[in-house]
């Protein structure tokens, strides 16, 4: 839930930009890196991107949280390729008399797809830490994303925290009632905790429901003004997109 | 011995969530723009669906874009439970779907977990943009749709609603990872044959997604079974109960 944590969002020259414009930005990004047939786009908005994170001061802790399971994705995904597809060997070895044979092909395949998923985690990453929830929530309904979407996006992100913790306390009293001193009771206390937290999101809804009722809710939430765009963000980001198309060209 | 084993088990799913180890789902990257882009195409038309059902029961039911909403974020929790996959190159964890389908139809489903989905594409590195589509497909429509029909043909053959509720899990759990491996293979493949590494990422699948499908099951048959004993208004409510069903 660290993750989550926006203390590191906030005064940043990143962060100070129109969301709308980083979403923008990300999507394009996203679709050269994973349109691009070789390492070296990729690896260049991988360098950008981690620059980026260092200049934002992203605490060490937070990047490598958010890389570690990307990259042991990666490194499976590479051995699969290399040692299960491709018909060029480059190496053998010998493993309890089972021949285990590398193939050339298949590591360059494999590298191809390292590259794309560091890069494309990497830009998400930035778009990530650099913009607070409700702000993305904003540059989304901008977007033509269905308000009804993003209302249901805004309820569980406000609600993820509430349940985290009731789960914690339900998990604790079950734990120490020898809720878990079998398979089968673990089960069933697994199937209880569950159970609960959908029990008091039914209940937690009627009676949000009847708070925001009498806020004014009719339906629909108010989402964040768009302020108008600053034209110094626009042309610096279209003149960003401009030279990474021309080097994804190259 | 038995006590501590089990426990450690399952504390360790619990916990899980409460450590840093976040990644699942198809990764962020994994998949090549058409792909990415045509699971986009696929999912559209489920999401659109969901969202037209959205907009017809909050117009009589105040309260109920605010229960999706809640929803969503039980389904996010229970779906932040990793359980590595080193075959597979991916992480594999309980999905929830099958309990949001039964509850409250597969169109809402879908729209809870495209919505659990982008959250933790965003913030936590599970799943991705990229993938959000070929996420959406699998989780939340193939997943979605096997529990609510396995849960509504099972309960209209008179089955109890234990044996239902863990059948829906079940087979919501496999049919998810059935269709993952499906995208993964058309994903990842190359230019080699799509069904041998289908085949392989399938049995890759099979060390977790085996007992994870059971304990979906049972997770799935106690949120229901607890439901009924306790609270079975909100079964009649969502229509999953008849009201002369209730006890």
């Amino acid at each position: 839930m660290e993750l989550f944590s926006d203390h590191f969002k906030k005064n940043h020259v990143l962060s100070r930009i129109d969301a709308r414009v980083k979403l923008l930005v990300a999507l394009v990004l996203l679709a050269m890196v994973l349109s691009y047939r070789g390492f070296a786009f990729p690896s260049l908005v991988t360098l950008f991107c981690l620059f980026l994170c260092i200049m934002m001061r992203i605490p060490l802790r937070a990047l490598v949280l958010r890389f570690s399971e990307p990259l042991f994705i990666a490194a499976v995904v590479l051995f699969l390729k290399c040692f299960y597809s491709g018909e060029d060997a480059l190496f053998s070895v010998d493993i309890m008399s089972l021949r285990v044979v590398g193939h050339a092909d298949g590591l360059i395949e494999g590298l191809l797809i390292v590259s794309r998923i560091i890069g494309a985690v990497s830009v998400v990453a930035v778009l990530g830490f650099a913009t607070p929830f409700t702000e993305f929530m904003a540059g989304l309904s901008w977007f033509r994303v269905p308000k009804g979407f993003i209302e249901i996006l805004m309820f569980a992100y406000r609600y993820i925290f509430v349940f985290f913790e009731d789960a914690q306390v339900i998990y604790q009293a079950q734990k120490n009632r020898l809720g878990y001193s079998t398979v089968r009771r673990g089960l069933n206390s697994f199937g209880t905790l569950a159970g609960a937290l959908t029990i008091k999101a039914f209940d937690h809804s009627q009676s949000t429901t009847v708070a925001m009722v009498q806020r004014g809710y009719d339906g629909a939430m108010p989402m964040l003004r768009h302020k108008p765009f600053k034209s110094s963000e626009v042309v610096a980001s279209a003149l960003f997109l401009v030279v990474m198309g021309v080097v994804w060209k190259m | 011995m038995k006590e501590s084993k089990s426990g450690i088990i399952l504390l360790w799913m619990l916990f899980v969530p409460t450590t840093p180890a976040y990644a699942m789902h198809i990764s962020e990257g994994i998949l090549p723009f058409k792909w990415a882009a045509l699971w986009f195409v696929v999912a559209a038309p489920f999401v659109a669906y969901g969202l037209y059902r959205l907009k017809k029961l909050s117009t009589v039911d105040l309260s109920f874009k605010p229960l999706v909403g809640l929803m969503a974020a039980v389904v996010f929790i229970i779906s932040c439970m990793p359980i590595p996959v080193p075959t597979a190159g991916t992480c594999s964890h309980p999905c929830g779907t099958g309990i949001s389908g039964i509850l409250l139809g597969p169109g809402i489903s879908i729209l809870i977990t495209a919505a659990a989905l982008l959250i933790q594409a965003l913030f936590l590195a599970h799943g991705g943009l990229s993938t959000w589509g070929a996420d959406i497909v699998s989780m939340g429509v193939v997943g979605s749709f096997a529990g609510y029909l396995t849960f509504r043909a099972l309960r209209s053959m008179k089955i109890n609603m234990a044996i239902a509720g863990f059948m829906a899990g079940l087979l919501a759990d496999w049919a998810t990872y059935f269709a993952t491996s499906v995208e993964l293979a058309s994903g990842i493949r190359g230019d080699s044959p799509f069904m041998p590494l289908f085949w392989k990422l399938l049995i890759a699948f099979i060390p977790t997604q085996l007992p994870l499908g059971i304990l979906e099951g049972a997770m799935t048959a106690g949120m229901v079974v607890l439901l009924y004993k306790k609270r079975p208004d909100l079964l009649v409510k969502m229509r999953v109960l008849k009201p002369e069903e209730a006890l």
